[in-house]
């Protein structure tokens, strides 16, 4: 059987040509995996029956900020319920919930469907899939934790009497915001996605990732309240919850309240920054280690 | 590219705990369209992964359009497209937006992407449907996105792991046509593995045969075929008479029911058989040439001995 030249008559017939363009390589692939499942993160590129989970809970993340503008309005720098420090505690739910949603539709999705050989049979590495999927999704919760705190800051200089006072007095708390974000956001992803490529059964890592971050909350707060165990404060640095909480007073300088459960445990403030970066980077690491050894 | 072969192994061996899979597979295989031929678990997947870059050899080297599969698996990948045998197909994305995404994966720009995938899926033939979610694809449709998306970036190699997998026989000839197209009108090089020789024959000119991972055959389809023409003379009687007379004449024949098997090499059987037909005063039924298929060759009395001592 002879194969013959292709001659580019018929090719044109059959819309087929070569392609002769550029091949922009394993950094480009990179680039439109994290893009594609920022996307996906919020149901982009999907039925609009996915959208409503994502969108509808990164609208809830909103919600303590329009409240305090709204405070804001009849009563000008007078009552501050919501302010930036605190803002997590009322969204950590929220998050929580986003975090159970979402992370096993990024990663669990390619498992179930069998579409990760296709991205290994390219030029992307294993390591670059899982750390584009752990960028774009720590991106989404940069979205969720720095959007509503950029709408309260804002607002509160505009809602005032003196913008410039309000910036003057009040301009340290943006670099807080963006290390206690940028922490935030990088501990429930990679905590997370850990979670969620373990397998390809999204009710199992939803459920697991639900755990991780209420139940071991809640189990935080039994063994410090109700016990008298010396050792049982650490049980604290075990809830991703608690350790936010813990990293977020360390950065803006703030002590627990008197009575409440960080304030019982008496840590440093300091140990929940460690123990946050130790948790992103067992994440980081359980990630990577689970994508080396897939099969695909 | 001229001179350098598609694909050359060398004492390949995946070995996994208690199974061998490829054993010191050694082959070199020139551009064209080749089969891949192999019972379940004669190690095609393995080796079609090993070629990819995707699984490490346990010993022995790969090299694959001049890549080093082991050590430049990402650079050989961007010159290769790979069609699994399993689904791999999200179903709730439309196939636009699937194969656009694979091309973005593949290194080439938003753009060009786009237009690639119109263009690719246009010719793997789907048109409206393109633009619907996958969920609802035949699986003749989701056939034709996999091998849309191992097109879609125009790769020098194609590895197609079982193509026509789960296909009706209208289905799978689409698809055969299809991959013979897509080899002899692009120049793509194309390694389609099957379990079924018929197939092989169609679209393949180049045929290479494992078992149990080691290469049993690697050899043009063409002389696999070509060496073994054989004419069925079908007679109204006497046909063990015929072939006895044949076979005293030194040309190999054998007897099927009224049918003479003879093979022919040159011109002389055929005076020969007309001689000996009048001779015997029989009544000849017909003469036609049989091109004897692969699974013939695969039927010959040896291998099934073979077969039998294996056993």
């Amino acid at each position: 059987m002879q194969r013959s030249e292709p001659a580019a008559g018929s090719i044109y017939d059959l819309g087929y040509r070569r392609y002769e363009g550029p091949r922009l390589g394993r950094r480009h692939a990179f680039a439109a995996l994290y893009w594609h499942s920022l996307r996906s993160a919020f149901g982009m590129g999907r039925r609009a029956s996915s959208k409503v989970i994502p969108i509808g809970l990164a609208v809830l993340t909103l919600i303590p900020a329009v409240i305090q503008l709204g405070i804001a309005a009849i009563a000008a720098n007078v009552v501050e319920v919501y302010t930036a420090w605190n803002y997590y505690g009322f969204i950590q739910v929220t998050l929580s919930l986003f975090c159970a949603a979402v992370a096993p539709e990024l990663v669990g999705r390619d498992q179930r469907t069998h579409t990760l050989s296709l991205y290994f049979s390219r030029s992307l590495l294993r390591s670059d899939y899982a750390l584009a999927k752990l960028a774009a999704f720590t991106t989404a919760f940069l979205l969720l934790t720095v959007g509503p705190q950029t709408v309260l800051f804002v607002g509160n200089a505009f809602a005032g009497n003196d913008t410039m006072e309000y910036i003057r007095d009040n301009w340290r708390d943006i670099p807080r915001v963006l290390v206690t974000a940028t922490a935030i956001s990088s501990l429930f992803a990679s905590l997370g996605l850990a979670i969620a490529a373990q397998t390809p059964r999204r009710a199992y890592s939803t459920g697991a990732i639900v755990f991780a971050f209420s139940v071991m909350w809640v189990v935080g707060q039994v063994v410090v309240q109700a016990t008298d165990e010396t050792y049982g404060r650490f049980a604290l640095l075990l809830s991703p919850l608690h350790v936010i909480r813990g990293t977020v007073l360390w950065v803006f300088d703030v002590s627990p309240e008197r009575g409440s459960t960080l304030a019982l445990a008496d840590f440093d403030l300091a140990v929940y920054g460690l123990a946050c970066a130790a948790a992103i980077g067992v994440g980081v690491l359980v990630l990577l280690r689970r994508y080396e050894r897939i099969s695909a | 590219m001229a001179g350098m072969p598609l694909v050359e192994t060398s004492e390949l061996t995946k070995r996994y705990p208690g199974v061998t899979a490829l054993d010191a597979l050694s082959v070199r295989l020139e551009p064209g369209i080749i089969g891949l031929v192999g019972a379940n678990g004669a190690g095609k997947s393995t080796l079609i992964k090993i070629l990819l870059g995707l699984l490490q050899p346990t010993s022995g080297s790969a090299t694959v359009l001049g890549f080093d599969a082991l050590r430049q698996g990402a650079q050989l990948r961007q010159f290769v497209g790979y069609m699994p045998e399993h689904d791999c197909l999200p179903t709730d994305m439309t196939a636009t937006d699937f194969v656009g995404h694979m091309a973005q994966i593949n290194g080439l720009p938003h753009a060009a992407a786009r237009e690639r995938t119109a263009e690719t899926l246009r010719h793997v033939g789907l048109f409206e449907e393109r633009y619907r979610e996958m969920r609802g694809y035949s699986t003749g449709m989701k056939q034709r996105v996999k091998l849309a998306q191992a097109l879609v970036h125009d790769p020098r190699l194609m590895l197609l792991d079982e193509p026509t997998n789960g296909l009706d026989p209208a289905g799978r000839d689409e698809m055969l046509d299809l991959v013979r197209r897509t080899g002899t009108e692009f120049g793509i090089a194309i390694i389609m593995s099957s379990h079924l020789l018929g197939e092989i024959e169609r679209v393949c000119d180049h045929l290479m045969v494992i078992e149990s991972g080691r290469l049993v055959q690697s050899a043009a389809v063409a002389t696999f075929t070509e060496r073994t023409q054989v004419l069925a003379v079908e007679v109204e009687s006497r046909a063990e008479d015929l072939v006895a007379q044949l076979v005293q004449a030194g040309i190999e024949a054998t007897c099927e029911g009224r049918t003479a098997l003879v093979r022919v090499e040159d011109d002389r059987p055929y005076d020969l058989i007309r001689d000996a037909v009048v001779e015997l005063g029989v009544g000849l039924v017909r003469m036609e040439r049989r091109r004897q298929s692969l699974e013939d060759l695969f039927r010959d009395p040896r291998t099934k001995e073979a077969d039998r001592a294996a056993v």
